[in-house]
């Protein structure tokens, strides 16, 4: 087999989601697209503009058949996504019609794009940089308006654009670290240390603050993750269910019905929420498949954006559940207080608190007034505003950046290595400070520059690229 | 027509030259070493100095692995000193300033008692090539020699032309004339030749300097010699050397001459070194700068030549004059030799493979300047690989190559294959990636088993070599075990130093890495260090610095997994998809050994490395994709 000529393929593939849908999408792209295409769409001009519709019939070329009423977007050389020549089939969505126009073209020479084909020809033709290429892969997963706007806000590079700021500071004393070495006998002017120092401030500022971006950013891609905790029978699954506007989990009166880990999606202000609702923590349960259960709420506990920490507050909080309030971090935790529909239940967030009053939650609960106001609720499962009130409150303490205009991180791999060039940064100042020797100024300032390059895509590392490939889907 | 039969010619005999017909002799090749003149033989054509930041570092590695330089530069050396000594250890340098007449006798008693070699004055007008392979050289006196593999190390003498003001002649070096013919046939070959410049100060009157208006500078009293090999007792007394500085009336009538400058009016064509530039170039281009400092540095012992550093100047000997008289302590000053430029053909680098063999001629070798460096040390380095690739090509050996993280010869050598050079090329630690890991002091630790490998080396010197070796790493392993406790006596000894008290008890390593401790405090603590600082230096050094030695070295093992990566010499590289145009030819040109070499070059970028990879693997990612996915 010969592969060497496989990147010169004409290749197709169909770039909608599959299944049944209004209209799908069929992308050909390649040396081979337009005549390819000239072919089944005799309607397309010889010369045709690029950027430009055509509407028209897709027809068999071996019966003359009609296959679908089409319109044909055409993308000249250069000017595409892929940066070759590209078109785009827009036909009626169904699977049936998608595959007769793949066969279409596969009989005329083109090939199956193979996963993450197209995206990868765009980085390979210099169209996208590795960033751009993980955003192209988070606005096609983009399960939410937010995640699609954050995807597309580094599609058009704002992540790269700092960074390259980042990197042409961090050149800048390098060159000046090389200079103090390499002509310290010449007799040359070096560069003040507190010039040195100021150009690594505003670098430590500038990643400080990506570097802090990535929990909104992580929050907006993937969505919140919530995890509903607390006694058995508190309540939690009616909740769930509120949340969810579903009926998912089995509510039952029998305290520890739930066994098992649910999750379940929703959609609240164009943003994403995972619930999860884990089993009642007992202690003294001697129930084997209910222990296995607790276990795994803890670690569905530490997994998650928040905790909501839920409980009836007819019974009102008992010393087991202060213990269990104890093991939580009270700046991701929130306090719900279920059944204030019935009888019994205090009317004061005050007097629902006096229990944990010499606990250890709230001796390190910093600010007490506002996690009354914000992180305190007394519900109903059966009030439907619970939902879009509690959602709120997250939304505005969480995600509550000027997300519009903010440069979010949102990738790991993009967050792990600049909190690596982070520390490189912080180092350098006190090697500076220090007194200790250039060179190892530069050894700091070049790892930075590794992890940098690394997140550009302007270092190869097979490692990265296979990974970042993997994650494409056909099509796109 | 006679037709002696060597296996191994050598063309010019300067720093390049001697250390390639050494090595080829030394391996038991029958050697012969072709000059133009047989009392020029390792010449100081311009400083009389061996060593500096990076280039000290060289001259050690070439020493290890049976060079000559350093043991000829410690055997005549009038001043010793060692640079950058106030920074951390990877950047000092050694530099020594030499007799320029001994080191070059020297290194002829050298060449004339070496068996295996011969000597020959005359001038090699022809390479003898029979269809890609050298064969032998034609020598002006029209005889043919004949060799198995010709090294080509002919400095600043290619279409050498020498330029003071606006006059010009053909030559090398003042008195030396050029050699003609050579590199027209190589262009006729079809290799890139290309003009360079270069330039040498003027040589002052000793007695004609008014000496107490200078500031004498002194050696160093510690002396560590460039050869494990050499006594740090040197043999020559040791000289002072002068500072003084450029006045802005110095400036002043430079700037008013330029129009006599052959730079500046367009004559000389060359590039010129931006690392070591003239005289009329640093006031032109620092033209902020009111005054540049200048050393005068005695040539010998027993000549009255005085080299004028950092002067280098083609401007007409009566501009010289004139400006000389505004420096302090030259008022009254006599040149015995104006400054000059030179200008050269060289070959373009990116024409020859790391082993120093030209890509197109098999069996020729080119080594020194002729491949676009500059400095003694840049040369000899080269003249040592070209001599021991071309004995190894000969006994059917492996090629003999040094990686970037074995030490800077390797930087050098793959810099100049894989980058090219538009400027003279010196070296820089700077230029050192792994520059925390290549240090002067760790020399014999990174090239000691390689020497052992090149088989240039006597055996009595690989003992010394490995005697040395197994004495540091026992000094290690016994700061590494040997523990000491926080008794009182202990803390009050610490306290003395000083250094904070133990807490807990601590190895010996532990403590040593305390910043304030070092080495020769261990002796009160009941701790036996070796007094040789051959000894101790090092590992004390790597004791110190192990945090971002480990970090180096892991920088190492990354960098790794691409220099593994052999390419093919027969990819073509027009048939790897995703390349432009110009990565193609870059590539096409170069030929690199293994990926990472490919990613050094400049202008290829990474998406180009990703290319090649997914090309060589057949798509291999690609096609199990594909299945995954259909």
């Amino acid at each position: 087999m010969v592969h060497a000529d496989r990147d010169k393929d004409t290749i197709c593939a169909v770039s909608t989601p599959h299944g049944v849908g209004g209209i799908s999408v069929i992308r050909i792209s390649g040396p081979l697209a337009f005549s390819i295409s000239r072919a089944t769409c005799s309607f397309l001009p010889e010369r045709p503009e690029s950027h430009r519709v055509y509407f028209g019939y897709f027809r068999d070329t071996q019966t003359g058949d009609e296959i679908d009423e089409v319109l044909v977007t055409y993308f000249k050389q250069g000017k595409s996504f892929t940066g070759e020549e590209v078109l785009e089939v827009s036909c009626h969505g169904s699977p049936l019609i998608c595959q007769s126009i793949l066969n279409q073209f596969i009989g005329l020479g083109a090939r199956s794009a193979d996963r993450g084909e197209f995206t990868y020809r765009a980085f390979m033709n210099g169209k996208l940089d590795l960033i751009q290429a993980e955003s192209v892969l988070s606005l096609i997963e983009s399960q939410s308006q937010q995640a699609a706007k954050l995807a597309l806000r580094q599609l058009k590079g704002s992540v790269s654009e700092k960074l390259e700021a980042v990197e042409n500071d961090m050149t800048w004393i390098l060159a000046h670290a090389e200079a103090s070495i390499d002509f310290s006998t010449e007799g040359i002017e070096v560069v003040a240390d507190s010039a040195v120092i100021s150009r690594l401030q505003s670098i430590e500022r500038t990643l400080f603050d990506l570097v802090g971006t990535f929990k909104v950013g992580r929050i907006l891609k993937d969505g919140f993750r919530i995890v509903l905790t607390g006694l058995p029978n508190v309540g939690k699954s009616s909740l769930l269910n509120l949340f969810l506007e579903d009926e998912r989990a089995i509510v039952t009166d029998i305290p520890g019905t739930t066994r098992d880990v649910i999750h379940g999606d929703t959609n609240f202000d164009g943003m994403k929420f995972t619930f999860v609702d884990t089993a009642g923590l007992r202690d003294k349960t001697t129930d084997l498949v209910e222990r296995i259960g607790i276990q795994k709420s803890y670690e569905a506990q530490n997994e998650s954006d928040v905790v909501f920490f839920i409980y009836d507050l007819e019974k009102g909080l008992s010393p087991e559940e202060v213990q269990i309030l104890d093991s939580l971090d009270p700046s991701r935790t929130y306090i719900v207080g279920n059944k204030v529909d019935k009888k019994g239940a205090p009317g004061t967030l005050e007097a629902a608190f006096l229990p944990l009053k010499d606990s250890k939650f709230f001796q390190n609960t910093k600010d007490r007034t506002t996690f009354f106001t914000r992180r305190m609720f007394f519900v109903s499962a059966l009030d439907k505003m619970v939902r879009s009130e509690i959602l709120k409150s997250l939304v505005s303490e969480f995600a509550d950046l000027e997300i519009e205009n903010t440069v979010l991180i949102s990738n790991s791999r993009h967050f792990e290595n600049l909190s690596r060039a982070l520390e490189n940064t912080q180092r350098s100042q006190s090697l500076v400070t220090g007194g200790l020797g250039a060179e190892f100024l530069a050894l700091e300032l070049k790892e930075a520059l590794i992890a940098i390059h690394e997140t550009l895509g302007k270092r190869f590392d097979d490692q990265i690229m296979d990974r970042v490939f993997k994650e494409f889907c056909i099509g796109k | 027509m006679s037709s002696n039969v060597y296996q191994v010619i050598v063309v010019g005999a300067g720093h390049a030259g001697v250390e390639a017909c050494l090595a080829p002799a030394r391996l038991g090749l029958k050697t012969l070493l072709v000059t133009t003149n047989l009392d020029r033989i390792a010449y100081m054509s311009c400083n009389p100095s061996v060593g500096g930041l990076a280039k000290g570092h060289m001259v050690r590695e070439l020493d290890v692995l049976g060079g000559q330089m350093g043991l000829a530069a410690d055997e005549t050396c009038i001043q010793y000193k060692r640079l950058n000594s106030s920074r951390g250890p990877a950047v000092r340098g050694t530099r020594v300033q030499n007799d320029k007449h001994r080191y070059s006798q020297y290194m002829t008693s050298t060449l004339m008692n070496q068996e295996n070699l011969s000597v020959l004055q005359g001038e090699v007008k022809r390479l003898i090539l029979e269809n890609d392979l050298c064969v032998g050289v034609v020598l002006d006196d029209g005889s043919e020699v004949r060799a198995s593999a010709v090294i080509i190390t002919t400095g600043t003498f290619m279409n050498g032309v020498m330029h003071i003001g606006l006059k010009q002649e053909a030559g090398g070096r003042v008195g030396d004339k050029a050699s003609v013919g050579l590199s027209d046939q190589l262009a006729q070959f079809g290799f890139e030749v290309k003009r360079l410049k270069t330039g040498t100060p003027p040589r002052l009157l000793k007695d004609s300097i008014d000496w107490a208006k200078t500031i004498p500078q002194a050696g160093d009293e510690k002396v560590f010699p460039f050869s494990y090999r050499s006594s740090s007792i040197l043999k020559l007394p040791q000289v002072l050397c002068y500072l003084t500085r450029t006045t802005e009336e110095t400036h002043d009538i430079i700037r008013r001459n330029l129009d006599k400058s052959p730079m500046f009016c367009g004559i000389i064509e060359g590039t010129g070194p931006r690392y070591c530039p003239s005289i009329e170039d640093k006031i032109t281009r620092f033209a902020d700068k009111v005054s540049h400092q200048t050393f005068l540095e005695p040539e010998g012992l027993d000549t009255d030549l005085i080299y004028l550093q950092g002067i280098s100047t083609s401007l007409p000997e009566e501009v010289q004059y004139e400006f000389l008289k505004t420096i302090p302590g030259l008022e009254n000053v006599k040149i015995v030799r104006p400054g000059y430029a030179v200008e050269y053909d060289y070959i373009e680098p990116t024409q020859i493979w790391h082993r120093l063999e030209t890509r197109t001629i098999r069996s020729l070798f080119l080594a020194g300047q002729i491949n676009g460096t500059s400095g003694y040390e840049e040369a000899a380095i080269q003249g040592f690989i070209a001599g021991v690739n071309a004995a190894h090509s000969i006994l059917e050996r492996p090629e003999f190559i040094l990686g970037r993280d074995d030490a800077y010869m390797g930087v050098l050598i793959d810099d100049l294959v894989t980058k090219g050079t538009r400027e003279p090329y010196r070296m820089f630690t700077s230029r050192a990636e792994h520059r925390l890991v290549l240090r002067e002091d760790n020399t014999i630790d990174r090239l000691g088993q390689l020497a052992t490998k090149v088989g240039i080396v006597s055996s009595e010197s690989l003992e010394l070599l490995a005697d040395l070796q197994s004495k540091r790493s026992v000094l290690h392993e016994k700061l590494r075990t040997t523990r000491l406790y926080p008794t009182k006596e202990t803390q009050e000894l610490l306290a003395k130093i000083p250094t904070p008290d133990m807490t807990k008890s601590l190895t010996f390593e532990e403590l040593l890495r305390r910043p304030e401790v070092s080495c020769s405090h261990l002796e009160s603590l009941g701790f036996v260090v070796d007094s040789d600082p051959n000894i101790h230096e090092p590992v004390e050094i790597e004791v110190k610095y192990s945090g971002y030695v480990k970090r180096q070295i892991e920088l190492i093992k990354q960098s790794k997994r691409l220099e593994d990566l052999l390419l093919p010499e027969t990819l073509l590289y027009s048939e790897v998809r995703g390349l432009s145009n110009e990565e193609q030819d870059k590539l096409q040109r170069v030929r690199p050994r293994t990926l990472g070499q490919a990613q050094r070059i400049s202008g290829v970028n990474p998406s180009a490395i990703q290319a090649i990879m997914i090309h060589l693997k057949g798509h291999k990612k690609v096609r199990e994709l594909s299945l995954e996915g259909q």
